[in-house]
C-alpha cells in the first residue's frame, strides 16, 4: 500500500520577505519530519517555486563542484547553493550564461551566524532557463498570493498566528515592497 | 435531574435486595456531574459502578437481573443500547475478523436480517448456520450506521425446536450515484460500469480498481473473503449492500461478505467531470519521455519489465507524469502521446530516433523536461483518481489582462 504521502505545495515569496525570515522548524521529532520555514506573512515552505534573474555565479567548491549564484527578482535577491547533492541543477546553474532569466524549484534552508543572524539560501531541486514572460507572470503571480496571506494574517490560521507572534509584522511594509515591485513591470 | 437518577438507582439496586441511602448516591451523582462536569449518562454508569463494587454484586447478576427484556422481532430494532429477546435463525456465519470475537454472520427473523456478534469473552455456545435460536438479553448495537445485535456475557442462548423462516429482505439500503458518495461507512446500492482492473497489491483482496456511472468514477475494494464473482472489464453491475469507506483521503468503495453482484445487461455510461488547472509544471516524475508498454495489458514497463506478463518486447511510447503547481496547491497530470508531441513538438519518432542515436532512452526525459519545467500552463481534462488526464494544455500569458492594476488597486486602497 502507498503510504500518505502528499507533496508539499511550492510557495511563492518575494525575495525581500524570504530574506526576512528566520524561524525554521519541524511538525514533529521524526527525523524524516519535514523542515518548515515560517515567513512574516505566514507562508510555511518547504517548498518554493522563484523566477529571477541570475546576476552571478561563482563555483566556490574545493573539490567537487559547489555553485553559489544570485538569484534577483524586484524586491532583492536569493541566494542559492547548488552542489553534488543536486546534480541537474548544479549542471544547469554550471552551463548557463550570466544573467539570464531562470526558474528553481527548491528547498529553503537556514543559516545561523555566531552574531545570531539567520541567513536564509535555496537549494535547488531543478533550475531553468526561462523567458521573460515566465519571469512577469511569476512576479504578478506572487504578488497575488502575498496579498492573500497578507489579508489571511490576522486570522486564527495556525501558520499566520506563528506568524504574527514571532515577526510582530508589519505589513505596511510589505505592502510598499509589493507596490514597488508592481510598478517596475511594464 | 440528579434526584430522579440517584432515584432510579436506588431502585435498581433495591431489586436485588440492597438499601442505599438516596442521599449517599445523590452527593456521589453530584460530584461528578456538578465539579467534575462528567455527563450525566458517564456519572449514572460510574455510580452504579461503585456501588456495584461496595456491595460487591457481580455485574452479570445485576444486570440480568433488571426485569425481563422485551421481546422484539428484528425489524423492531430501531434504536441501539437496548436489550432484548429474539428468536431467530442464523442465517450466514463469517469469517470471523477479530480474535475478540467468537462468531459473527446474520441472523434473521420473518421481518428481516441483521448482523450478529458473539463475543469470545461470552463463552456462549456455538451457533450453527440454518439452525433456528432464542437470544435472551442481547444488546442492540449500531455499526458502521447499521443496526446490530450483540450477545456478550449476560445473553443466553436456546436452540428451539420451530424452524423459523427468515424473510430474504435486510432492510434496503440506498441507492445513489458516484458523485453522492460524500461520506464513510454508508451502505449503498449502486449501478456502474467497471473502469478499470487494477493489479491487487494484497492478497486478502480479490480485484482492485475503478467503477463508475454517468457522474464520476471511484475505486472499489472486493475483498478476498467475500467470495464474490469476478469483475470484468467495461461490464456494468449492480452493486447491493456495499459500503462506502476512504483511504487517503479519497472515497472508496468496499465489497464484503454481505454484498450482491450482479451483472446488468445496461452499459452505463462512464461521464467524467472536465477539469482545468492552472500553475507551473514544477516537476515532471520518472516513467515520463519515451517509454516501453507492455504489448499484452499495456502497463509501462519498468526495466523492460511488466507488472503482470514479466519481461516483454516492448511498444514505445511517449507520455509525461507532471506535477503542475499554482504555489496553493498541487495537481497530478497525465498528458498522453498525441498531447505530448503537441506539447514538446518532438514526436515518437524524433524520440526514437534520439534515443537511438544517443543509446539512452533519457535523452528524451531530459530535453522534455529542459523544454516544460518552470513554465506556466493550463490544463484541461476529465480527472481520474488523483491525476487530470490532460486533452488541452497550453501556455498561460504573461500576465492576466488588467491583473496588475487590480492588484495595485487593492493594495492602494
Amino acid at each position: 500500500m502507498a503510504s500518505q504521502y502528499s507533496r508539499e505545495v511550492a510557495h511563492r515569496v518575494f525575495a525581500q520577505e524570504f530574506r526576512d525570515s528566520d524561524l525554521s522548524f519541524k511538525d514533529s521529532n521524526d527525523q524524516y519530519s519535514p523542515q518548515y520555514l515560517l515567513t512574516p506573512t505566514g507562508a510555511k515552505i518547504n517548498r518554493m517555486f522563484i523566477v529571477g534573474t541570475l546576476t552571478e555565479k561563482e563555483d566556490i567548491g574545493t573539490d567537487a563542484e559547489y555553485w553559489r549564484a544570485r538569484v534577483v527578482d524586484p524586491t532583492g535577491a536569493f541566494i542559492i547553493y547548488a552542489g553534488q547533492y543536486q546534480p541537474e541543477a548544479a549542471r544547469a546553474i554550471a552551463e548557463v550564461e550570466a544573467p539570464a532569466y531562470i526558474a528553481i524549484v527548491g528547498k529553503p534552508s537556514t543559516f545561523q551566524t555566531e552574531d545570531g543572524n539567520v541567513l536564509t539560501s535555496v537549494r535547488p531541486e531543478s533550475v531553468h532557463v526561462v523567458d521573460e514572460a515566465t519571469r512577469e507572470r511569476w512576479v504578478a503571480e506572487t504578488a497575488q498570493r502575498t496579498i492573500e496571506r497578507m489579508n489571511n494574517l490576522n486570522s486564527n490560521d495556525p501558520d499566520a498566528t506563528k506568524a504574527r507572534e514571532h515577526y510582530n509584522t508589519d505589513v505596511s511594509v510589505y505592502k510598499q515592497m509589493l507596490i514597488d515591485a508592481l510598478k517596475e513591470q511594464p | 435531574m440528579i434526584k430522579e437518577t440517584a432515584k432510579h438507582i436506588e431502585e435498581r439496586f433495591s431489586q436485588v435486595g440492597i438499601t442505599i441511602p438516596t442521599s449517599e448516591i445523590e452527593s456521589r451523582l453530584e460530584k461528578l456531574v456538578n465539579e467534575f462536569k462528567v455527563p450525566a449518562e458517564e456519572a449514572h454508569r460510574s455510580v452504579v459502578n461503585y456501588f456495584l463494587k461496595e456491595y460487591n454484586i457481580p455485574r452479570g447478576d445485576f444486570f440480568t437481573q433488571q426485569g425481563e427484556a422485551p421481546t422484539v422481532k428484528v425489524s423492531d430494532i430501531t434504536t441501539e443500547g437496548k436489550w432484548i429477546n429474539i428468536s431467530a435463525k442464523v442465517a450466514q456465519l463469517w469469517d470471523n475478523s477479530h480474535e475478540s470475537i467468537d462468531q459473527v454472520g446474520l441472523i434473521g427473523d420473518e421481518t428481516g436480517i441483521i448482523k450478529f456478534n458473539k463475543w469470545a469473552k461470552a463463552e456462549l455456545p456455538p451457533l450453527e448456520e440454518g439452525k433456528s435460536y432464542q437470544f435472551k438479553n442481547v444488546v442492540t448495537d449500531r455499526f458502521q450506521e447499521r443496526f446490530q445485535i450483540n450477545f456478550n456475557r449476560t445473553s443466553q442462548i436456546e436452540e428451539i425446536q420451530e424452524d423459523i423462516e427468515v424473510s430474504a429482505q435486510q432492510s434496503e439500503a440506498p441507492t445513489v450515484k458516484v458523485s453522492d458518495i460524500t461520506t464513510e461507512g454508508k451502505w449503498i446500492n449502486i449501478s456502474a460500469k467497471v473502469a478499470q482492473l487494477w493489479d491487487n497489491s494484497h492478497e486478502s483482496i480479490d480485484q482492485v480498481g475503478l467503477i463508475g456511472d454517468e457522474t464520476g468514477i471511484i475505486k472499489f475494494n472486493k475483498w478476498a473473503k467475500a467470495e464474490l464473482p469476478p469483475l470484468e472489464e467495461g461490464k456494468s453491475y449492480q452493486f447491493k449492500n456495499v459500503v462506502t469507506d476512504s483511504y487517503q483521503e479519497r472515497f472508496q468503495i468496499n465489497f464484503n461478505k454481505t454484498s450482491l453482484i450482479e451483472e446488468i445487461q445496461e452499459d452505463i455510461e462512464i461521464g467524467t467531470q472536465e477539469v482545468e488547472f492552472s500553475g507551473v509544471m514544477v516537476d515532471i516524475q520518472a516513467g515520463s519521455g519515451l517509454i516501453k508498454r507492455c504489448p499484452e495489458c499495456n502497463r509501462a514497463l519498468i526495466k523492460g519489465v511488466c507488472g503482470e506478463h514479466g519481461k516483454v518486447e516492448g511498444t514505445y511510447d511517449l507520455r509525461i507524469k507532471a506535477v503542475i503547481d499554482d504555489g496553493v496547491s498541487v495537481q497530478d497530470a497525465l498528458v498522453n502521446r498525441e498531447v505530448t508531441e503537441q506539447l514538446t513538438s518532438i514526436t515518437l519518432d524524433d524520440a526514437k530516433q534520439m534515443a537511438t542515436k544517443e543509446l539512452d532512452q533519457e535523452v528524451v526525459l531530459v530535453k522534455i523536461k529542459e523544454g516544460l519545467l518552470g513554465r506556466y500552463y493550463s490544463i484541461k481534462g476529465p480527472k481520474l483518481d488523483r491525476y487530470i488526464l490532460v486533452e488541452n494544455v497550453s501556455r498561460l500569458p504573461p500576465m492576466e489582462a488588467g491583473q496588475l492594476d487590480a492588484l495595485l488597486a487593492e493594495l492602494e486602497a
